[in-house]
């Protein structure tokens, strides 16, 4: 316990003081070195202690989810440090304070520390949004802001009801005393923390803030929003199913964020808002496998580690071609990409369909093969839907010239690494079924795409107003359905 | 004031809040309706806190029994946190006033 708080303050502390010292990459390096130590000495993690001690202390853990949530943080960090290692200004340090934060949060067990560390996480992103000072992102960093404010308003009003009745903030301490949700101070609180934390993980309808702020932020930002900080939003509602029950709830929000965020990458024409609507759906996998709970958890804390390294490395290409060509549309940038960056949208786009032999592949199988039966078909429909939106990125494999590689081999070599790690290891996955099962969705989806390609539906857009009024509904609707559960 | 007469008042100061972000369509009208909802959460963590004839949980402050301490940490902490985020929200709406020259919702959500 003490190395992996160790790291954390480490990291704390060299990225408050990265403000100080030049060059600016350099607190961030070592603040990346002290982590992998850090994780490779607390690695095969540590039961539950308490910080602090007595009564009033915060209860801290290293299990498997908190393992893999601090590789892929590390993983990430590093290659968006090679990708930057040149920017200037105050960039690197709040790089290094917002990876210190989640991995912060990864170790928690403490329902107010989670709110701590999420605002602070939320705090940075908000800065990193806006960073370089161009009206739209400044726009979505400050529709972020408030909705997640409103979020973590209500999280914190669940804080206070489920402590006032259970005396106490550890999850452990709470699920040994098995709350009910019938009592209603529990059932209440329970609903806005489920709501709130499903907001600041930008589930669809509960957080809607995601589109804008992730596919208007500059590229790296878009990197490290995606491929950690949601993860941390999804870790919260992992850590209540551990203390409340509530379970079926995070499946219904699997459910509703899978099919919803889908409806709307089928149709979307902006590459980064695309990629952004896609993370929305995505996150139904893992919303999925944290209520199932047992394997299907586990299946679910991998698919969050290799969808934060596949769809950063999709984020890393995309920010590329768009800066590079200096259009956002799908259709303008065809044929103008150049080779480095067409190859990584093509080994990430692989990987988020879900084909073999990469990463995204084994996490699926991972997830799918403790699920029941409908879960497995809601699944399987997932898949073909994923497949079917990001058919229309095909016409972007076509590359022209050349550019430097940054931090994009790096990502394409972990997701490569991962997945064939994933096959080597788990048994049940070089099976001629499961191989085939993947390339039928595939196919599917790729029908799917040409089958709806000259549909052109009119999808309500989330204006920022309807995007508040959503929040609500659903909040009250959640806190609703769970009290009369 | 007794512990349920200020957790009533914290959840109307909350609704107000909310109803307040909802309806006005200039952001920091939004602004100070969140934060007014934020401060009913606030003084909903201390109602929480309350016992029936407590004093106030400060060390030496004589015999007998004390409010609950934790609430009062987290209040503190929460307050912090708020008063971070509204200042840099704050700094967006400057910035955005100075670049699009409106605070209004429906004009700063026009594509440019």
């Amino acid at each position: 316990m003490i190395y992996a708080v160790g790291g954390v303050v480490i990291y704390l502390v060299l990225g408050a003081g990265g403000f100080l010292v030049r060059p600016r990459w350099l607190p961030g390096t070592l603040a990346l070195l002290a982590g992998v130590a850090s994780l490779a000495l607390w690695a095969p993690g540590f039961s539950e202690g308490v910080l602090g001690g007595g009564r009033w202390g915060i209860s801290v853990a290293g299990d498997s989810l908190a393992l893999g949530m601090w590789a892929l943080a590390l993983v990430i960090h590093g290659a968006v440090l090679l990708h930057e290692r040149t920017r200037p200004g105050p960039f690197h340090p709040l790089l290094t304070l917002l990876v210190g934060t989640c991995l912060a949060a990864a170790l928690s067990r403490d329902l107010f520390n989670l709110y701590v560390t999420l605002e602070l996480a939320s705090l940075v992103s908000f800065l990193l949004v806006g960073y370089e000072g161009k009206p739209r992102a400044v726009w979505a960093s400050l529709q972020y802001l408030i909705l997640a404010t409103v979020g973590m308003t209500l999280y914190l009003l669940g804080v206070g009801l489920v402590y006032g009745k259970l005396g106490t903030l550890s999850l452990s301490a709470i699920a040994a005393l098995g709350p009910r949700l019938s009592d209603p101070a529990v059932g209440i609180g329970a609903g806005l923390l489920v709501a709130g934390a499903a907001i600041k993980s930008g589930v669809f309808l509960f957080g809607l803030w995601l589109p804008p702020a992730h596919g208007y932020a500059p590229t790296t930002v878009s990197v490290v929003l995606s491929a950690v900080v949601v993860k941390m939003g999804a870790v919260t509602l992992a850590r209540l199913t551990e203390a409340l029950p509530v379970g079926p709830a995070l499946v219904v929000l699997g459910i509703l964020t899978g099919f919803g965020g889908l409806l709307y990458a089928l149709w979307e024409r902006d590459l980064k808002v695309f990629l952004a609507f896609s993370t929305v759906s995505q996150l139904g996998y893992m919303l999925l496998g944290f209520g199932l709970g047992g394997g299907a958890a586990f299946g679910a804390m991998l698919y969050a580690v290799a969808h934060g390294l596949f769809k950063g490395l999709l984020f890393l290409a995309a920010g590329e071609a768009v800066e590079r060509v200096g259009r956002r549309e799908i259709a303008r940038l065809a044929g103008q990409l150049s080779v480095p960056v067409a190859l990584a949208l093509a080994v990430g786009t692989w990987a988020i369909v879900g084909l073999p032999p990469l990463a995204g592949f084994a996490a699926k199988g991972i997830l799918a093969q403790d699920a029941p039966n409908w879960a497995k078909a809601v699944l399987f429909s997932l898949e073909v839907g994923t497949a079917a939106s990001f058919a229309k990125l095909v016409p972007l494999f076509r590359p022209q010239g050349t550019s430097p590689i940054g931090g994009l081999g790096f990502l394409a070599a972990a997701v490569v690494a991962l997945g064939v790690g994933g096959l080597l290891v788990v048994p049940g996955l070089f099976s001629l079924w499961a191989w085939g099962e993947a390339f039928l969705a595939a196919g599917i989806g790729w029908g799917l795409y040409l089958g709806l390609r000259t549909l052109r539906p009119i999808l309500p857009r989330f204006t920022f107003d309807r995007a508040l009024g959503s929040l609500f509904v659903g909040a009250v609707v959640a806190t609703g359905i769970l009290l009369l559960w | 004031m007794d512990g349920m007469a200020a957790s009533a008042l914290a959840i109307a100061l909350v609704g107000l809040g909310f109803w307040t972000l909802l309806r006005r369509r200039n952001v920091i009208w939004k602004l100070l309706g969140l934060n007014v909802a934020a401060g009913g959460a606030i003084l909903f963590l201390v109602a929480i806190a309350h016992r029936p004839q407590a004093r106030p949980p400060i060390l030496g402050l004589g015999p007998g029994q004390s409010a609950d301490p934790l609430p009062h940490a987290l209040v503190l902490t929460a307050i912090v946190i708020h008063f971070a985020t509204l200042a840099l929200s704050l700094v967006y709406v400057i910035f955005l006033t100075e670049r699009r020259h409106s605070q209004d919702v429906h004009k700063l959500e026009e594509e440019r």
